[in-house]
């Protein structure tokens, strides 16, 4: 999202700085060609006072020569020849001056022609008085038509003086009007352009100020997260590297270093360089299997030991992942992990488990030996004193009778235990083949095996529908057969017995200490009796192997029924619990997984 | 006379159970000949003799050394001349796993090795006395296992 925003954001600012390129370059010609008009404009200025000014210099000079030429005919003193002299020299360079300056201007070239004609004829006029009488004064009649000449001569040269200086002025103003109609957006365009230029710029700067911004936030980003990297590998005991195939080229993250035990970016990474630090046994693992031209897997795996520099051995496993970039060079992107305590831990697993194998084998024998060796000499004990008491009780003492009467009685007890405890053992290890079953079914097979001894004890059992579940059968048959020994053993002399079994579902939501995973429903199987109960105190107890709460001289049994009880719900993930109340009954309650 | 005599023959490694087991068919009012045999080899060396009557009912013990009854059951009832004596398990494991394996393989009834003298009497007496042509095609799993 960003990164997208990032580019448009560049895309625009090249716009931007093309465009405002452009503006510029557009502002650059347009004062350019303002600038050239209004020189053009003061250059036209200044021209036009320089004919002005000549024009008024030369009618100044021809005046000098009037003033000489008047005093002359008046005094007809030839000192008075002098400055006409002179002024006649000036008005010939001021003539040169303004053919110089009209020399652009037809009509002024035709009007100066005309002004010369007219004082080249007042200087000739006079000069021809200067010949006509030098060194004699003029008689009143010559003097008055010369000064009549004179004048109207002068006034002609005025008049044309005059037309030509009004000329050149307009000439000014004509210039002058275009030159300022030129100019007159000039101003108005600039302005705008520079408005926009600004807006442009500041929208840039905005923009730009607000990419850095971005900048720096993602900058900070990426730190963060190659230094979460750097520590996440280093925890981790793992580390990255790239490998570009065709060049060979190797680049290693820094934990790569210290996982062979050297110092980050110690030495030029190589695969060469790596397979001195491969233990030697395990070469072949990279050269069979990293010959670059033959890597076509995308994902390879390695396991391989590690010497390193310390001298250390560690496990190694490596993952690479093939990648080809835009160019279709491939690039081998992996990494490495250290899994030498995940290695060592399992090796101690399997040798724990070897263990734990061994000794269950010899468990199994154990129960071999339980249940023949053990029960084989007790059987014959058995029989030779069941023997002895056909054939020979008569000829035994009293107190012989009574100690083979507990002889007989102890014999039983112990092959009773024997029998328990197979049974226990092989709840514990029998092969645990869950099957579809009818619980109620399996109630039955428990009441037909103990049918005598419900009969015996004048029991009655009371049950309502119990599910059909997945169990091991025998099992749960035999949980029944040991729940129900237990209500008609542990019962009270004078009160009739009975047996409910009942079945509801829960979901063990509000139990105080059982608690489901997943809100898992569960079948609670009820059997309870009205026998002699316990003291809630000892409910736990009632499960743990070998504990009794009675004498055996009282209630004979061997601590292991209800042990395996709980085992065989074990078996199924479920739990039992007990509930007594002393001389009133007591309550089991078996929870079986839906 | 001899036609009268039921041929009985016991294959068990244990020298007191061959004792209790002869002292109790003396005890039993019926005309039996008992004849023991100590282990599996000797069993299969007998019953292969030529000059012998064949038995009319062997006991089998399972644990026996050089050749367990196991092997012997397989053996007996794959043999044309022997497949038809009746056998009966005589053993002191009654584990789930026995009784199932000498069902499948063609026993005809499984004892328990009693630990009453008087049981034992009861039962030895109670075998002998089925009529075994009857009891064999009626032979199911719930009535393979002999109890009184």
């Amino acid at each position: 999202m960003r990164q997208k925003f990032s580019y448009a954001s560049s895309f625009l600012l090249k716009s931007i700085f093309v465009a405002s390129l452009f503006v510029l370059i557009f502002i650059s010609g347009v004062s350019y060609n303002h600038t050239v008009a209004l020189t053009e404009s003061s250059e036209l200025v200044v021209h036009s006072y320089e004919v002005h000014l000549e024009l008024d210099q030369l009618f100044s000079y021809v005046k000098d020569a009037e003033i000489g030429h008047h005093s002359f005919v008046i005094s007809g003193d030839s000192v008075f020849l002098q400055p006409f002299d002179e002024a006649r020299d000036k008005i010939s360079k001021s003539f040169i001056k303004l053919i110089k300056l009209a020399a652009d201007k037809k009509q002024q070239q035709a009007n100066l022609d005309s002004l010369y004609e007219l004082i080249s004829l007042r200087l000739g006029q006079m000069a021809n008085s200067f010949t006509h009488k030098a060194g004699t004064r003029m008689d009143q009649i010559q003097i008055d038509r010369e000064m009549l000449w004179g004048r109207d001569v002068m006034n002609s040269i005025r008049t044309q003086i005059n037309s030509m200086i009004a000329l050149e002025a307009q000439y000014l103003n004509t210039q002058q009007q275009k030159y300022k109609y030129e100019t007159l957006f000039t101003p108005l365009i600039t302005l705008m352009l520079l408005i926009f230029s600004l807006t442009v710029f500041s929208f840039s700067y905005y923009r730009i100020s607000n990419d850095l911004e971005n900048l720096r936030e993602t900058n900070k980003e990426l730190m963060i997260s190659t230094e979460s990297i750097k520590h996440a590998e280093k925890i981790g005991e793992f580390s990255t590297w790239q490998w570009e195939l065709e060049t060979g080229k190797l680049v290693y993250s820094d934990n790569q270093y210290q996982l062979l035990g050297c110092q980050p970016q110690s030495f030029e990474p190589s695969l060469e360089k790596y397979l001195e630090f491969v233990h030697p046994d395990d070469r072949h693992i990279f050269t069979v299997g990293n010959d670059p031209e033959k890597i076509n897997k995308d994902t390879s795996v390695a396991f391989y030991r590690i010497i390193r520099k310390d001298g250390q051995t560690r496990f190694f496993k490596s993952i690479g992942k093939l990648l080809k970039d835009s160019k279709g060079k491939r690039i081998m992107i992996g990494i490495n992990c250290d899994v030498t305590d995940q290695h060592l831990s399992s090796i101690a697993l399997e040798e724990r488990n070897r263990e734990l194998e061994q000794s269950n084998k010899e468990l199994a024998s154990f129960n071999h030996i339980a249940s023949h060796d053990l029960q084989e000499p007790l059987r014959k004990v058995q029989t030779f004193i069941s023997r002895i008491l056909e054939n020979d009780s008569d000829h035994f003492t009293e107190s012989g009778k009574e100690s083979f009467s507990k002889i007989q009685s102890a014999v039983g007890r112990m092959r009773m235990l024997i029998d328990d405890l197979l049974l226990f053992s092989r709840a514990n290890k029998a092969e645990k083949i869950f099957q579809k079953s009818d619980l109620n079914q399996l109630l039955e097979n428990a009441k037909a095996e103990l049918a005598q001894r419900i009969e015996e004890k004048n029991a009655i059992i009371n049950s309502t529908s119990l599910p059909e579940l997945q169990v091991i059968p025998f099992q749960i048959q035999q949980l029944f057969i040991n729940l129900i020994e237990n209500s008609l053993k542990y019962s009270r002399p004078d009160v009739q017995i009975r047996i409910d079994i009942s079945c509801e579902k829960t979901n063990l939501q509000n139990h105080p200490v059982f608690k489901s995973i997943n809100n898992k429903q569960f079948y609670k199987i009820t059997v309870s009796d009205n026998g002699l109960g316990f003291e809630q105190q000892y409910a736990d107890s009632l499960f743990v192997l070998f504990y009794r709460l009675h004498p055996p001289n009282e209630y004979p049994g061997t601590g292991i029924g209800l042990a395996i009880c709980k085992k065989i719900v074990e078996n199924h993930s479920g739990f039992i619990e007990a509930k007594g109340q002393p001389g009133k009954g007591s309550s089991f309650m078996i929870y079986l997984p839906e | 006379m001899q036609e009268d005599l039921i041929h009985i023959l016991l294959a068990d490694d244990d020298e007191d159970d061959r004792l209790l087991f002869r002292d109790a068919f003396e005890e039993i009012r019926l005309k039996t000949k008992v004849d023991t045999v100590n282990d599996g080899v000797e069993l299969m060396a007998y019953l292969n003799r030529k000059e012998i009557i064949l038995p009319h009912i062997l006991f089998l013990d399972l644990n026996m050394p050089r050749k367990n009854g196991m092997e012997c059951l397989s053996e007996i009832r794959r043999l044309d001349h022997l497949k038809d004596i009746a056998v009966a398990i005589y053993s002191t494991s009654a584990s789930a796993d026995d009784i199932e394996d000498t069902f499948v393989k063609g026993a005809n009834v499984y004892i328990k090795k009693p630990s009453d003298f008087a049981k034992l009497r009861e039962i030895l007496q109670h075998v002998v006395s089925i009529n075994w042509q009857y009891h064999t095609s009626g032979l199911n799993r719930d009535n393979f296992i002999l109890s009184l």
